[in-house]
Parts: C-alpha cells; sequence; structure tokens
C-alpha cells in the first residue's frame, strides 16, 4: 500500500470539495454586495427586509432559483442545452483549483499552476457558445457568437500580459511567483503596463461591465442565457460571479502580491497561524478589486461590441507585446533573471 | 355546400367590396384603389409574417439575401420603451434594414375621444403619451377654447405654462436616464427618477394626481396654486440645477457614452424636415424651430424665450439639446412665477359646451415635438372629428433612414436618443 498516494488522493478529493462548496458563499456574497453597493450609487435602500440589514437577500434568490421551473424551448438540442451551464461553472471551480489562498492552503500547488488556471478559465466561452447554439434562439446565438469573439480575442493579451512577469520572476507557479513578490516587492511596481492590460482584459474574458456585451440586456435580453431558467440559470449566474472572485484573486496574486501583507511584519509567521494570516490579506484584497468592479458596474455604460474588439488587438495586443519585449530585454542587460 | 369543404373558398366579403370597387373605378377609367399584390415567393422560408407581404416595401424588408437574418426586437423586449416591435435585418451584427412595426399599443383613443363630450375629452387623451401628460391636454384645450369661443383667464394661462414646463423637464430628464440606461448605464436612471418624483409630488400637490393629471379644463385648470404647491415648487427648484448638474456629470463626458453617442443617427436639417421630425431632435439637427416661438401660444410670447439648437444632429447633439432645454424650462419658471398675477383660474364654461359648427387647430410644443389637435364640431356635444398629430410617430419614422450599416447594440441606443413613447405613437 502507497499511504503517500492515499493521502494525497484523499487531500485532493477534501480540497476539492471544499473548493466546489467556497463557491456558494462566495456567488452568494459578491451578489449581495452588488445589490448593497449599486443601491448606494444609485441613492436607494437597496434589500433591506430580509435579515438583519437584508444580508439574506441573496441568498432567498439562490433558494428561489432552485424552486423555480426549469424549462426547455421546444426546439432546443436538449443535450447540449442542458450541458452548457455545467461547462460554464466547472470552468470557473476548475480554475479555483490553483488559486493561492494562503501559504499551505492551495488544492494543487505544482510547477506550471499560471498555465493551467490561464488554459482552463478559458474554457468557460465553450459553455457559453454552446448555450447561445442549443438555445434556438436569434438572441442567444448572437450573444453566444459575441462571447466567442470576445474571449477568444482577450484570452490573448490577457495571457501575453503576464508573460513579462513571469519573465521577471523566471517562474510559472503561483506561490513561488508570491515568494519572488516577498523577496523584490509586488510586481505591480516592476511592471505596472502588464498589470492595466490584465486588468482591463480580466474584465472583458469575464464579461463584467463595461464589457458585458454577452449579456447586453438592453439589446440581446439576456444573451445565451434568454431561454435558460431555474437552476440552469442559476449556474450561468454562479459561474459569472465566481469567476469575478477568481480574477480579482489570481489579479492579486500576480500583481499584489497575494496572501501578503502590505509591510514585512510579522515575516516569519508560520504554520496556521501564517494560513490565517495569509487568508486574511488574500480576501481583503480580491474583495477590494471585487468592489471596484461593482462599482464600475454602477457607474459605466457598456461599450459597443466593435468598439471592444478594436481596443484587443489595437491597443491591448500591440502594448502587451511592447512590455513583453522591453520587459525581455531589461531581464538580459540588467541580469535580472530570478533577480 | 358544407362548410368543412375544403374545396370551396368562402370569398371574404372585404375582398367582395374590393373587388367591386375596382371594377365600378376600372368602368370609369381609373387606377384600382389598391395595387396588386407584389410577387413574392419567399415567405415559406423565413416564416414571417404569415400572409404575403401587402407592399413593397414589407416586400423588401421581408425578402432576404444570403447571409441575412430577422430578428424581431418586441414588442416582449426589454428596452423598447412601451410595447414596439422592431423588425430587424441584420447581417451578422450589422443592420441591413430597420422596420418600426406599430400598433400594440392602439387604444383607439381618437375615436373615444370623438364619443366623449369637450368636457370629459381632457380625461382621455391624458394616456397617450404618457410622459408628458400636461401637454397631451394643453392642444385639445386651446382648439376647444378656441372652437367655443373662449378664453381662459390670465393667471390660469399662467399655470399651465408653469406645469407645462415641469412636465417638460420631468420628460427630458427621463430622456437622459434612458439613454443611458439601453446603453448598459443603471444609475442614470435612478437620478432622473429622483427629479422626476420631486415634480410628479408637486403636480399631485396642484392636480391630486400623480401620472394622468387631469388637470386642464375648457377654459381654464382644475385648480388654483395651494400652499403645498409651492413649496414644494421652492424647494425643488433650489437643488434642481444640482441634480440635473450630477446626472450630467455621470454621462455627459464620459468617454464610452461620447464615443457610443457621437456620430451615430445622424440626421441632418433637411432630412429632419422632409421626414416631419419635430421638437428637440429637429433642433439638434441645427434648425430653429419651436412652436412657443414660431407659432405662440398661451403666455409664451410674454416670456424671455431663445430657440436652442445643436450643429450635428446626432444622439449626442439630440442629447445635449434635451439638457439645454431643462436648463432653459427652469428659467422660464422662474419667469412665470415672477409674473403670475392674481385672478381666477377657470372661465365660465357650461358642464356640457356644443360649440357652433367648425374647426379648430390647437398646437403645442410637446417635449416630443410638434403635438396637435384637429378638432371638428358639428354643433352637437362631441366633436364630429378629433385628430392628433403624435410627434413620437414621426420621429420613429427616422429609425429606417439612420439606422442601415450601424450595429445592433446601436438600435436601442438611437431609438433612446429619439424619445419616442410608445403610447402616443399607437395612440
Amino acid at each position: 500500500m502507497d499511504w503517500e498516494l492515499i493521502l494525497g488522493l484523499g487531500r485532493f478529493l477534501l480540497a476539492t470539495t471544499l473548493l466546489l462548496v467556497l463557491t456558494i458563499p462566495t456567488a452568494f456574497v459578491i451578489i449581495q454586495m452588488e445589490m448593497k453597493i449599486i443601491a448606494q450609487l444609485a441613492l436607494r435602500f437597496g434589500p433591506n427586509r430580509v435579515g438583519p440589514r437584508g444580508i439574506f437577500q441573496s441568498s432567498i434568490h439562490g433558494f428561489k432559483v432552485l424552486a423555480k421551473e426549469d424549462t426547455v424551448p421546444d426546439q432546443a438540442d436538449r443535450g447540449t442545452f442542458t450541458l452548457a451551464p455545467w461547462m460554464v461553472y466547472m470552468a470557473a471551480a476548475m480554475s479555483m483549483l490553483v488559486m493561492p489562498f494562503a501559504p499551505g492552503a492551495i488544492a494543487a500547488d505544482f510547477n506550471i499552476s499560471i498555465v493551467y488556471f490561464f488554459a482552463v478559465i478559458g474554457l468557460s466561452v465553450v459553455g457559453l457558445l454552446v448555450a447561445g447554439w442549443a438555445s434556438y434562439n436569434k438572441y442567444s446565438l448572437l450573444g453566444g457568437l459575441r462571447a466567442a469573439a470576445q474571449m477568444v480575442s482577450y484570452e490573448i493579451p490577457l495571457t501575453l500580459s503576464i508573460v513579462g512577469a513571469v519573465v521577471l520572476a523566471g517562474t510559472l507557479s503561483f506561490s513561488e511567483l508570491i515568494d519572488w513578490q516577498r523577496q523584490h516587492g509586488w510586481l505591480l511596481i516592476w511592471q505596472p503596463i502588464g498589470l492595466g492590460i490584465f486588468y482591463v482584459a480580466s474584465l472583458a474574458e469575464i464579461n463584467r461591465t463595461p464589457f458585458d456585451m454577452v449579456e447586453a440586456d438592453s439589446e440581446l435580453v439576456a444573451g445565451p442565457f434568454t431561454e435558460y431558467s431555474g437552476m440552469r440559470f442559476g449556474f450561468f449566474f454562479f459561474a459569472e460571479y465566481v469567476a469575478l472572485f477568481i480574477m480579482s484573486g489570481i489579479l492579486i496574486s500576480l500583481f499584489f502580491g497575494g496572501w501578503l501583507a502590505p509591510w514585512p511584519f510579522p515575516a516569519e509567521l508560520g504554520g496556521f497561524a501564517g494560513t490565517l494570516w495569509g487568508i486574511f490579506w488574500f480576501f481583503l484584497k480580491t474583495y477590494l478589486f471585487v468592489s471596484i468592479a461593482v462599482w464600475m458596474r454602477g457607474t459605466l455604460p457598456r461599450v459597443r461590441v466593435d468598439q471592444l474588439m478594436g481596443m484587443a488587438w489595437k491597443v491591448l495586443l500591440p502594448l502587451a507585446l511592447v512590455n513583453l519585449f522591453v520587459t525581455a530585454i531589461a531581464v538580459v542587460v540588467f541580469d535580472l533573471k530570478g533577480v | 355546400m358544407t362548410k368543412t369543404d375544403p374545396e370551396v373558398r368562402i370569398p371574404d366579403p372585404i375582398d367582395l367590396d374590393r373587388a367591386e370597387e375596382d371594377r365600378l373605378r376600372a368602368a370609369a377609367g381609373l387606377a384600382p384603389v389598391r395595387p396588386e399584390r407584389p410577387e413574392y415567393a419567399g415567405f415559406e422560408q423565413v416564416g414571417i409574417p404569415d400572409r404575403p407581404p401587402e407592399t413593397a416595401r414589407e416586400m423588401e424588408v421581408y425578402s432576404l439575401a444570403e447571409g441575412e437574418m430577422l430578428l424581431n426586437m418586441g414588442p416582449q423586449h426589454p428596452s423598447t420603451h412601451g410595447v414596439m416591435r422592431l423588425l430587424v435585418k441584420i447581417r451578422g451584427e450589422v443592420i441591413v434594414d430597420i422596420d418600426p412595426v406599430l400598433g400594440y399599443l392602439h387604444r383607439g383613443i381618437e375615436k373615444l375621444c370623438e364619443n366623449a363630450t369637450y368636457t370629459t375629452v381632457l380625461t382621455y387623451v391624458d394616456p397617450m403619451d404618457y410622459l408628458s401628460t400636461m401637454h397631451n391636454e394643453h392642444a385639445p384645450a386651446i382648439a376647444f377654447e378656441k372652437l367655443y369661443g373662449v378664453r381662459a383667464p390670465k393667471r390660469a394661462e399662467y399655470i399651465r405654462a408653469l406645469v407645462v414646463e415641469l412636465n417638460r423637464i420631468f420628460s427630458h430628464g427621463l430622456m437622459m436616464g434612458f439613454l443611458a440606461l439601453d446603453m448598459g448605464g443603471l444609475t442614470p436612471i435612478l437620478y432622473s427618477f429622483i427629479n422626476r418624483d420631486e415634480i410628479v409630488d408637486m403636480l399631485s400637490a396642484i392636480s391630486g394626481q400623480r401620472m394622468l393629471f387631469n388637470f386642464f379644463r375648457v377654459g381654464g385648470v382644475n385648480f388654483d396654486v395651494n400652499d403645498e404647491f409651492i413649496s414644494r415648487l421652492g424647494t425643488w427648484r433650489s437643488h434642481v440645477l444640482e441634480n440635473i448638474e450630477m446626472n450630467e456629470w455621470m454621462i455627459t463626458e464620459n468617454e464610452i457614452f461620447t464615443a457610443r453617442t457621437k456620430g451615430m443617427g445622424t440626421l441632418t436639417g433637411q432630412e429632419a424636415i422632409s421626414l416631419g421630425v419635430t421638437g428637440p431632435n429637429l433642433r439638434a439637427s441645427g434648425v430653429p424651430f419651436d412652436v412657443r416661438k414660431a407659432h405662440p401660444y398661451s403666455i409664451y410670447p410674454e416670456l424671455e424665450l431663445e430657440v436652442i439648437t445643436q450643429e450635428s444632429g446626432d444622439s449626442y447633439a439630440r442629447y445635449l439639446q434635451r439638457i439645454a432645454e431643462i436648463k432653459q424650462s427652469i428659467h422660464l419658471i422662474d419667469q412665470i412665477v415672477d409674473k403670475m398675477p392674481h385672478g381666477p383660474v377657470q372661465a365660465q364654461v357650461p358642464g356640457i359646451i356644443r360649440p357652433k359648427p367648425g374647426r379648430a387647430y390647437g398646437a403645442v410644443e410637446s417635449p416630443r415635438g410638434l403635438y396637435s389637435v384637429y378638432a371638428i364640431s358639428d354643433g352637437g356635444p362631441n366633436p364630429y372629428r378629433f385628430r392628433m398629430r403624435d410627434p413620437s410617430f414621426i420621429s420613429l419614422q427616422a429609425m429606417p433612414k439612420v439606422m442601415p450599416g450601424r450595429l445592433v447594440a446601436d438600435t436601442m441606443a438611437v431609438m433612446a436618443s429619439f424619445d419616442p413613447v410608445m403610447g402616443g405613437v399607437d395612440k
């Protein structure tokens, strides 16, 4: 008996279960934040009836979605129609596997976790495209095709924007990248242009305002989700908010030091206390960026689809290439590799 | 002959009438009233409409070339400003043709008015253009006063101008919000509604109702101004400019907003005139036509009023025009409050009036343009003919003109900039 293997397998199963369970409160919290913050921006009260200060409103929404009838259009392709929400949700949940919450609190900490992350997060476009096609609805089809065009285009600047950071740190693992940031300062200082590109591209990648072309309620009703109801719609909805959490988490891990406190003290906090300390900072920073995304949703209108694609190919992609080029030259000239 | 016999087609009486009419006309050497239906083979593939198209224009819209698709926007759609159906022919995301299909909110208001007495007509016209209720009542009131030969007292005219300008402000304010909402901006509409709510509270204090005010009467208005109205007006006036500026601050300079409205839906002055577009949409194209100035009515000749115009005629110009007009209306309200005389608010008019046979025309500048009423009296207690010209209906005709070549995403944004209200379009 290989006890190492069984132990590792058990740990993996426990971690994945915990992550899947974690997606539910994450989505509830972000939906609640969104309702409340946008209400405050619009000089409304927002939810204030369910529970103290309305804190259970989003949970009630979740249960409502469970209780709703699940309809399938007559001419829809039933099999793929059913699979699509699952694909989108799993893409989000699977990418949480490498999310660096804290030292010792990463479900799978392997040496190419950055590559894994960008491979898996891009899978959700398949689900959206399938949903758009299977619904047998013109709005869904337009939304699905928009999703495909938008997410495939933005994946390129998104991935290129972090190559500079990877070259600088000489690693493809999130935990090693954060360790590098502990020694040399946050990548925010080293890669400001990369950060800007990553932020814009990540908003487009997860279809957040001002790039929420895929849903675009004033044009496409609800895009690929138009024909969905009940918990199938709920999965799309959940996946969207979980994706926002994931992108914010990855953003702070790449550029804002991940679980590191903004000051080096206490540097030598190890063991369980270090994990808790890391989790605290991780969630604080992540939710800061989630709030910024919510704030933008309350403020900005939506850009048009051609302007969006134009920005990806004409602005972000050249900028990302220049950033990579300059970083690579600097690494060679100043001999910065691994510093 | 049994009814179930499929071979025997019972002729439609309307078709019989038509055939008879055409035969008579042909005998007299005239062309048939209705042209022959055009040859059309494509509708089996398209599926809509479920009948052959009746006009050349319908056929043009419904025939699809390779790679084109018909998309029905509405009547159930989150942002068609009521129940309107836009039939959009698209190639990918690019609009090839667009055809507004109307009639989903038709309530037969003209006919209702013809069956009502002159005094009760003013209650029926309220729900037409439901964002400019006061203007809806103003035009028939003017027409009926001309018809009956009565004049509203001076104070009544001032109160009319006051409530009408207040109505214009909230209508234009909502247009700002809806324009942003149709581009995905969630907040400006709620700021607009804060402003609207204050005005509606004010108007409900004076008229007793919140939406369909039913405030105008033939020969005056229903109530004089009261203390609550005055105090609400003062409070509102003290911060209205801040409210408008806060909303403007979110929209006007916004990069995304300007990128999506500048150069969009451009209507030149000549095109606008030939379509019959009036109101802010016409003035945004640079034509200085304002009914309040061109055909003065009520007390507008006594007030200082400049006709504001924009140059470019695009969605952004229409938006700026609305903001300028809000500020102008606030200026007008200041003057009206300063100059308001004392006196009665209602002339002596019997409950059921029977004007002498004749015709009268009343036109006002509504937030959407020239809104007018043409009434014919045959001496009875109700109008023999009551015809309304609604400006939204005509603004909407500009859509097929400006949309081809644009993207699906621009449909709603451009339509919101024309600010049509379906209640008025369909009557």
